[in-house]
């Protein structure tokens, strides 16, 4: 049987999800009661009075509940997840609103009706008082803190946070050359096309609740929601449907409806629903990516950095139930695959009277790579050198793996990369665009006069973070193989890669392997899925939990065979003597010797019945250190990160009049290690250089003075269509291993979005001959950019 | 959102002033009204029904004016809320004569928007706000030269009012006209709904347009 490891298998989700047989949060529970909410139209405003009169004669209407209704936990502030010693004044937001609204959207009320349509009628009859407060928008606006989002937070920090590995002043002080950049990055947001969602069926009887959410961690939010309630953890199931995306918003838990709907459910004896609405999930949910910086650096006459500092603020919105992650990930993978002798940098994680701020796919990355790739080019403009021979100049080279960044990660661990190989990684990429041949035909653009431009952009990105995953595997004994992991699913592909896994290390035919994630009665130990981290995480463990079945089925079929299990091999489902297909017993059969019986329900079982004779009747039908079945379950919990890495480079064409930015290539060379599916891989790469573009030239929060997004709906935010993305995206690999995880392998989930920004912007730069300075980059900011720099320049 | 601009009007700034002084001209005027309470001196109590595709409502709010400096200048501050969103706004006004029985009025306006008219109709407000404020004026100029009739106190309200619940309240004033039926101008469907009515109000509350006005958004 040929290797399913590294095979471009089809996914197997497709035929499904494809012919809309997919069931999505808001296809379960028709016959649930329906939430909505009245939420805040005021940016920062104190609460007068609810007044709920007006709604109570809408039909259907079941409940409505405000803060005074909540008990117990549930009118504590929802947790603050991810603590940090420099989080010193972390602040989240209680289910519902107490006496203050800090964003637009802030949930205030929630109704709970016989259907959508009445309980949003109702919702519009309640009314709210309120008495409006200055709203804080924008860094500048929150730097300043003439005006505080929360009263005991002075000047609006909610941390400050710093590292440095070296002296990095001094460094630059002796440096021969100095830069210093302003650079600017805007907010944009995961945008999945299904939002948030979340069904909760309390049963009366069983004294349990079974819930499903469209989530990235369904473990979490079991964990949050028993929490809140006070109810044991065995007494909550939560079961991840289909997910229509995630990039991110989703692992953030539990949203305030996350508790709330349960909880009514449980209050009201009634299956209890709520499905986001589109603008809802823009004030509602989270967005990321707003971060302002300012970065010096010294260098010497090769343009090699010897000193870098970067001083950057982080608009972290109205709350911060995700901690510093972003930040914190800006912070240290900023370096990317550079070296600078010495390093510090310091951020402000801000609040300002907008939506909160949470990872959005790439995660502090884009920005911080956008930073350092900005500054490499500047510095290699201010030397007159080639862009590639400076970065060549800065890279870790790969004798110096594992490299020790000096600074600790997100995951609270040291920044040591494990493996990479940058300078072969530049060569691919130089060689797939052909860059050296680029000056030729820019010169014969400008010639017909056309402005084009290249540019290029490299990332490093920690993946696989820990603490753990667990998978368990099992083989019936129709020889057909269920695996579980705990972590979620939201489109990327898992049903098929991780059987491609279990499909090798237990030697089945990948048809007989059916893989689930995200429900807890499933497996109940899981963290979940963000950070490019079910391949290394819950692909490492269902391979060791494979092995163990294998082991098993092996010792198993050893008696029956009476052979021993070292000359055993499983061959597309048969354990057989190695190369004696003649010898064989079905993995099926196997099961069933596994697990003696006193009944059989059909014929296969009747050979593990007590009279018939198959086991040695002086030893207990299962041994003292054993169990009935073939079955594994394992974890893996690596030391510490793993480290992909990756290039971009984009020809661009600007139009001289409009200011538009075409993209003619873009081109991809990707270091994931060894690629379980090319296929999936490769789509992961698409779907991610999509979500840079758009967060490069077309995506931007457009919030005003007040605090109102006036963007918020897809007329006016402009995602990417298949018609703003590159048509063809030419995609080279490199695989080196990672020595850090039993596949080799690191994740690849993020790796597409990454250097969007920096790669574009590059790639303007050198088409306008203009420094590009922030992103994104509309036709209307080119113009504007263009005007500004004919002034200063006449 | 920051509206200004001039218009002028075909009455002396005396009888304009008392025109925009008048609850029953408001009444009769401002696009969307239905009915207008005073509620103290200067200030008024009012509901406006507007709306456009699924984004409708009838909105509640307060105006007031203050800083008044008869005929020539005063403040209108609105603030309103009906379930699409909210709106609150101060307007600064100058009525200056213009010789031959009319008035140059000049308005200076600063409204914030909120709820969910502001996020899904935002790139529309300030234009639909310059078409209400010119229907106002339209319809106040209308009321001036005598080519209309204002408003009424509530016992006299004229059929199709469609407020029976104010006969409780004899300080109402109704519109004299079903306030969706506006005949004139005003396309309902280019209206984005209550709080931008709200904003039209505020602004159209003192000023005309027609072809003569030409307002700058910022």
């Amino acid at each position: 049987m040929s290797s399913m490891f590294g095979a471009r298998v089809q996914r197997v989700e497709d035929d499904r999800l494809i012919r809309g047989h997919g069931a999505y949060l808001d296809d379960l529970g028709e016959d649930a009661l329906v939430a909505a909410f009245v939420r805040s139209p005021h940016a920062h405003a104190r609460i007068l009075d609810i007044d709920v009169s007006g709604a109570l004669d809408v039909p259907g209407l079941v409940a409505i509940y405000t803060y005074d209704d909540l008990p117990d936990k549930l009118a504590e502030p929802l947790p603050l997840l991810i603590p940090h010693p420099t989080l010193t004044h972390g602040r989240t937001p209680f289910p519902l609103a107490r006496d203050e609204v800090n964003h637009v959207g802030e949930a205030i009320v929630m109704v709970v009706a016989a259907d959508r349509y009445l309980a949003e009628d109702a919702a519009d009859r309640i009314v709210v008082s309120y008495e409006p407060l200055p709203a804080v928008v924008g860094l500048d606006a929150a730097r300043a803190a003439d005006h505080l989002v929360h009263a005991d937070v002075p000047g609006n920090l909610a941390a400050r946070s710093t590292q440095e590995r070296g002296d990095a002043a001094a460094a630059i002080a002796s440096a021969p050359h100095v830069l210093e950049l302003d650079l600017e990055i805007e907010r944009s947001a995961s945008t999945p096309l299904e939002g948030r969602g979340v069904l909760a069926r309390w049963d009366d009887q069983a004294q349990r609740l079974r819930m499903w959410t469209s989530t990235q961690t369904s473990t979490g939010v079991r964990a949050a929601v028993a929490a809140k309630l006070d109810l044991a953890l065995t007494d909550v199931d939560v079961i991840t449907p289909d997910v229509g995306g995630g990039f991110g918003v989703k692992i953030v838990h539990p949203w305030p409806e996350e508790v709330l709907v349960p909880w009514a459910a449980r209050l009201l004896q009634r299956p209890v629903k709520f499905t986001e609405d589109r603008r809802e999930h823009f004030v509602a949910s989270a967005h990321e990516r707003a971060q302002l910086h300012h970065v010096t650096v010294g260098y010497d006459d090769d343009g090699r950095m010897v000193g870098l500092d970067v001083r950057f603020w982080h608009d972290n919105g109205a709350y911060v139930p995700y901690g510093l992650i972003v930040p914190i990930v800006t912070s240290t993978q900023l370096l990317g695959p550079y070296k600078p002798d010495a390093y510090r940098v310091e951020f402000d994680s801000l609040y300002t009277n907008t939506v909160l701020v949470t990872p959005y796919r790439g995660a502090g990355r884009p920005h911080g790579c956008f930073v350092m790739e900005r500054t490499i080019d500047a510095i290699a403009t201010a030397l007159g050198l080639s862009r590639t021979v400076v970065r060549e100049r800065n890279f870790i080279q790969p004798d110096e793996m594992p490299y020790d960044q000096g600074l600790i990660f997100q995951d609270g661990r040291p920044l040591i990369y494990d493996s990479g190989d940058y300078p072969a990684l530049l060569a691919k990429l130089k060689d797939l665009v052909g860059w050296d041949d680029f000056a030729a035909f820019q010169e014969n653009a400008r010639q017909e006069g056309r402005t084009v431009g290249i540019g290029l952009a490299c990332y490093v990105e920690g993946t696989g973070v820990g603490p753990y995953e667990g998978g368990h595997v099992i083989v019936e004994t129709s020889g057909k193989v269920k695996v579980a992991t705990g972590l979620t699913t939201q489109g990327q592909g898992h049903q098929t890669m991780l059987a491609q896994v279990v499909a090798d290390e237990l030697g089945v035919p990948f048809e007989d392997v059916e893989v689930v994630t995200g429900d807890t009665r499933r497996f109940g130990y899981a963290v979940g899925t963000f950070a490019s981290r079910t391949a290394v995480m819950s692909g490492s463990a269902v391979a060791l939990a494979a092995r163990k079945a294998r082991a098993k089925a092996l010792r198993v079929a050893a008696d029956a065979l009476e052979a021993s299990a070292d000359d055993l091999e499983i061959t597309n489902g048969i354990v057989q003597v190695k190369g004696d297909p003649d010898s064989g017993i079905g993995l099926g059969t196997v099961a069933v010797l596994s697990n003696p019986l006193r009944y059989a329900f059909d014929d296969a079982a009747k050979a593990a019945t007590q009279f018939a004779g198959s086991s040695d009747d002086s030893k207990p039908p299962v041994a003292e250190d054993d169990e009935p079945g073939i079955e594994g379950r394992a974890y893996f919990s690596p030391v510490r990160s793993t480290f992909a890495s990756g290039m971009h480079a984009a020809i661009v064409e600007t139009d001289p009049e409009t200011a538009e930015v075409t993209i003619l290539r873009y081109c991809v060379v990707h270091d994931c290690g060894p690629l379980i599916n090319p296929r999936i891989v490769e789509g992961q790469i698409h779907g991610g250089v999509a979500q840079g573009v758009g967060g490069a030239l077309y995506e931007r929060m457009a919030y005003d003075d007040s605090g109102q997004l006036a963007n918020a709906s897809f007329m006016d935010f402009l995602m990417p269509y298949v018609s703003e993305v590159p048509a063809r995206i030419e995609i080279d690999h490199l695989e080196t291993p990672s020595p850090l995880n039993p596949l080799g392998i690191k994740g690849a989930g993020e790796a597409g979005v990454i250097p969007g920004a920096a790669v574009l912007a590059a790639a303007i730069e050198d088409a306008e001959g203009i420094p590009v300075r922030s992103m994104p980059m509309s036709p209307s900011d080119l113009f504007e950019l263009r005007r500004a720099y004919s002034q200063e320049n006449s | 959102m920051k509206i200004s601009g001039v218009a002028t009007l075909n009455a002396p700034p005396a009888k304009v002033w008392a025109a925009l002084n008048d609850p029953a001209v408001l009444v009769a005027t401002i696009p969307g009204s239905e009915r207008l309470e005073p509620t103290g001196p200067d200030s008024y109590r009012i509901t406006v029904t507007a709306g456009v595709a699924s984004i409708q409502g009838t909105y509640t709010g307060e105006v007031s004016l203050s800083d008044k400096h008869e005929p020539s200048s005063f403040v209108l501050t609105a603030r309103g809320a009906g379930s699409p969103g909210t709106v609150s706004t101060t307007v600064q006004v100058t009525l200056v004569d213009a010789a031959d029985g009319r008035t140059e009025l000049s308005y200076d306006a600063d409204a914030v928007i909120g709820g969910m008219i502001a996020g899904v109709g935002q790139r529309m407000l300030s234009s639909v706000a310059k078409k209400m404020a010119g229907q106002f004026f339209a319809a106040v100029d209308d009321v001036l030269t005598g080519a209309a009739i204002a408003g009424q106190p509530q016992e006299v309200a004229l059929p199709g009012a469609g407020q029976p619940a104010a006969a409780a309240q004899p300080a109402s004033y109704i519109a004299p006209r079903p306030a969706a039926a506006d005949g004139q101008t005003f396309t309902r469907g280019v209206l984005v709904g209550a709080g931008v009515a709200l904003a039209g109000v505020a602004v159209g509350a003192l000023i005309g347009r027609r072809s003569r006005l030409c307002p700058n958004q910022s």
